[in-house]
């Protein structure tokens, strides 16, 4: 119950107006603060609905499989330039996405990630980093304006930003690659 | 390889039978004999500058303020502390670890030689006043050439000793699997992974943008660039010599009061975030730049105290240990139990009166994270007296404490009660000379006094004339300090090569019986330093892709001497 009172503390914290509001006005802390942390504030909460619905979770989710698609696809989803502005210029849209990170993405993602195996979690992460690549180099080279309610100098730097991400994660698959942790374990 | 297995083998346990082994002990000699070599001409020139300010001292025509301020900054911040922190982990790793590897001691002697040689390139152009830079080098200011040349090559020398000291660590676990690396290595990995990191945005500045500048391949620098790039860099420094110090709070002084160390858990949990998410805090020496919008500098506010937080952890934690040990030593009531304190002894004195100048450090400290109140104290004496108190006292102080068991122990020689008794008046004295100064000159920047300028009376401008009385206290805390510089420096090399010949233990505190088992997953450093640069690149991406992308043309270089 801690852990999910923690993560509701979280996304009501994210919800407050002028919080949004800041979180929201420069591209790159919208995309990859905001929406990460609401992604968190699932996770945490998933605790409970793993606890409360373990037999949905074992019926749809049995391999985790199905819970890491769903993921994937509210991750893309939030990833491309469209539906971050539409966030920010229809109501719906924005609680849509109050929604779907947390609960379709943050708790499929805690249900999935324990049961997929290390090649498993190092295969999303793979894709994850290949995907921010692409994201970054569209975002990079880019001339034209692709939101409405963001300069082309807000792109470059979330641009930039997937794609230092990317390094981050091209590290650690480098890391869990080379070093085997039973050699000091 | 048979045999040679053997000999490492044998080695290892004399290493354990007779205490130091004698080639590792004349790598950390080597580092702490350049350190205090570097602390007396530091401290000479810090006279010299005290002096000036204080308006007793014209400096002669063959030097210049800026050139004597270069020096002492670069002499106590880069060399001193550096030469120090080098010394005593590979001290430490040393004895925690079994003895250092062949391969990691040849190692320490290329970083060794390597730091000299980038040192002595350092020094040249800033003897010849041809680098009065300061030990910031802020761009458009340009030395020649061969300053940054040094600069790369002490560079270098740091991240050989950085791969020697993680090829020693690596080893150990691979031996000793599933056990938790002793704490004095487990700090130094931490120190070494910062020192890394640090360095490696101060030669991305230096070779990607001062070299080709300084010499002529490109016409314009990118100076905002330049200055949070040093700025990743300096922040980091410091923050690693005060870990540094730390390391010795947490592990060394509760043996020395004759008590445990407390919760190895909550030590480590002080290490991990400060080695995540020390070097972003670079951005607070910049609340006053152009260039940064306000949202970023705000942002980076809580970055900054968050830093401060395993600091009061830290706090919490040692005065709990002092405590405890001293009531069981039988010290009652509220205050009571301070009597039991091993006062006389210089090894607890100096370290001590460390921890306890934090407290005012660190409240300055939040001051200046405050952009408002940063605003009024920014590039003043304030500053200056700021980093006297959080240098010059917590992190200096302990240092000169470790020194008083750490060099008799490398030497094989004891800590006589002369020596202890000379160790203490040292305290004193350097403890009043330092406070002198440092208030003075925290009162001096209240009222506008600005650093990093040589002694004038601004054609007797009334105002300014107020702040002279102000300024010949720097001068009389300065020369105390001389005088403790002397005798710490006297004590270090008689105690190298002089002090009676004996065993000296090399202090490493028990946890506390009964303590609960630390969880394995502080030892997963792989996944720190992952978390490490995803704060990093959060926290540099906004600034730097605008700093580049919305760069102004560019400076040519200057000489502003
Ligand atoms: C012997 C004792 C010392 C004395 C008398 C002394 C005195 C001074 C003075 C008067 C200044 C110049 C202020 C200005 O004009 O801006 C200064 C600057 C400085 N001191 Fe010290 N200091 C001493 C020890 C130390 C120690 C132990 C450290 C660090 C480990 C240190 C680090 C610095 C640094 C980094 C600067 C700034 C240089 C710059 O602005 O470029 N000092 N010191
Ligand atoms: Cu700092």
């Amino acid at each position: 119950m801690g852990q999910f009172i923690a993560g509701l503390l979280l996304l009501l914290a994210l919800m407050i107006p002028p919080v949004a509001t800041l979180m929201e006005s420069v591209m790159i802390i919208h995309m990859h603060m905001q929406m990460p942390m609401l992604i968190i504030a699932g996770f945490f909460m998933g605790r409970f609905f793993l606890d409360r619905f373990p037999q949905f979770f074992k019926k749809y989710n049995q391999n985790g499989l199905p819970g890491i698609l769903l993921f994937t696809i509210i991750m893309v989803y939030w990833m491309l330039p469209r539906t971050m502005d539409e966030a920010l210029t229809v109501q719906t849209v924005e609680a849509f996405k109050f929604i779907s990170l947390p609960f379709l993405a943050g708790v499929p993602l805690r249900d999935s990630w324990k049961k997929l195996n290390k090649v498993g979690r190092n295969n999303l992460i793979t894709l994850f980093a290949v995907m921010f690549i692409g994201f970054g180099w569209l975002y990079i080279q880019s001339n034209a304006q692709l939101c409405n309610n963001y300069l082309v100098i807000d792109q470059i730097i979330l641009g930039w930003g997937f794609i230092t991400m990317a390094i981050c994660l091209v590290i650690y698959l480098a890391y869990s690659l080379l070093v085997d942790p039973s050699q000091y374990e | 390889m048979q045999t040679a297995l053997k000999t490492t083998s044998i080695k290892q346990k004399t290493n354990q039978a007779l205490g130091v082994n004698l080639e590792d002990a004349r790598i950390s000699k080597s580092y702490l004999a350049v350190a205090f070599i570097a602390v007396l001409l530091g401290g000479l020139l810090g006279l010299v500058q005290g002096l000036n300010r204080a308006g007793v001292l014209t400096l002669p025509a063959w030097a210049n303020y800026y050139q004597v301020l270069t020096a002492h900054g670069l002499l106590l911040v880069v060399v001193f502390s550096a030469f120090f922190t080098i010394g005593y982990f590979y001290a430490g790793l040393s004895h925690t670890l079994g003895g250092l590897l062949p391969k990691v001691r040849k190692i320490a002697w290329v970083g060794f030689w390597t730091k000299i040689v980038g040192f002595v390139l350092v020094v040249i152009p800033v003897l010849m006043n041809e680098a009065s830079v300061m030990y910031t080098f802020y761009p458009p200011m340009a030395a020649h050439p061969m300053f940054y040349f040094g600069l790369v090559l002490i560079v270098l020398g740091v991240w050989a000793l950085s791969v020697g000291a993680f090829m020693q660590v690596a080893h150990w676990r691979k031996n000793h699997k599933g056990q938790h690396l002793p704490i004095m290595a487990f700090f130094a990995t931490g120190v070494f992974i910062l020192l890394v990191g640090a360095t490696a945005f101060v030669a991305v500045e230096v070779l990607f943008l001062i070299i080709p500048w300084v010499l002529g391949w490109t016409d314009g620098i990118n100076v905002m660039l330049s200055r949070t790039l040093f700025w990743a860099f300096g922040h980091t420094a410091v923050n690693i010599w005060y870990l540094t110090a730390v390391s010795a709070w947490y592990v060394v002084i509760p043996k020395i009061i004759g008590g445990h160390r407390w919760s190895d858990l909550l030590t480590r949990m002080v290490v991990i975030p400060l080695v995540i998410m020390n070097i972003t805090g670079g951005f607070h020496h910049q609340i006053v730049d152009p260039a940064i919008s306000e949202g970023i500098k705000y942002m980076h506010v809580f970055m900054s105290l968050a830093i401060g937080f395993p600091s009061l952890m830290t706090a919490y934690a040692l005065f709990r240990v002092f405590e405890r040990t001293a009531r069981q030593k039988g010290g009652t009531g509220f205050i009571g139990w301070f009597k039991k304190m091993p006062w006389g002894d210089v090894r607890f004195l100096s370290p001590f009166i460390a921890m306890v100048a934090f407290i005012p450090a660190g409240a300055g400290g939040i001051v200046q994270s405050t952009n408002q109140l940063d605003q009024v104290v920014h590039n003043t004496m304030w500053i200056v007296g700021h980093f006297h108190l959080t240098l010059g006292m917590s992190v200096v102080m302990t240092f000169f404490g470790i020194s008083y068991w750490l060099i008799p122990y490398l030497s094989k020689r004891v800590l006589t009660p002369n020596m202890n008794k000379v160790g203490v008046v040292q305290t004193i004295i350097w403890t009043v000379g330092m406070v002198i100064m440092a208030i003075s000159m925290h009162i001096a920047g209240l009222f506008g006094s600005p650093r990093r300028t040589s002694f004038t009376t601004y054609g007797d401008f009334a105002e300014q004339l107020g702040w002279n009385p102000l300024m010949a206290a720097v001068g009389i805390g300065a020369t105390l300090l001389l005088i403790a510089v002397i005798l710490q420096v006297y004590a270090v090399f008689n105690m190298m090569f002089f002090a009676p010949k004996g065993e000296t233990e090399f202090p490493i505190a028990e946890e506390e019986p009964g303590a609960a088992k630390t969880p394995y997953w502080t030892e997963r450093w792989g996944v720190w330093v992952v978390l490490m640069l995803l704060v990093i690149s959060m926290a540099y991406v906004i600034p730097i892709v605008d700093m580049i992308v919305n760069a102004p043309p560019g400076s040519p270089p200057f000489k502003t001497w």
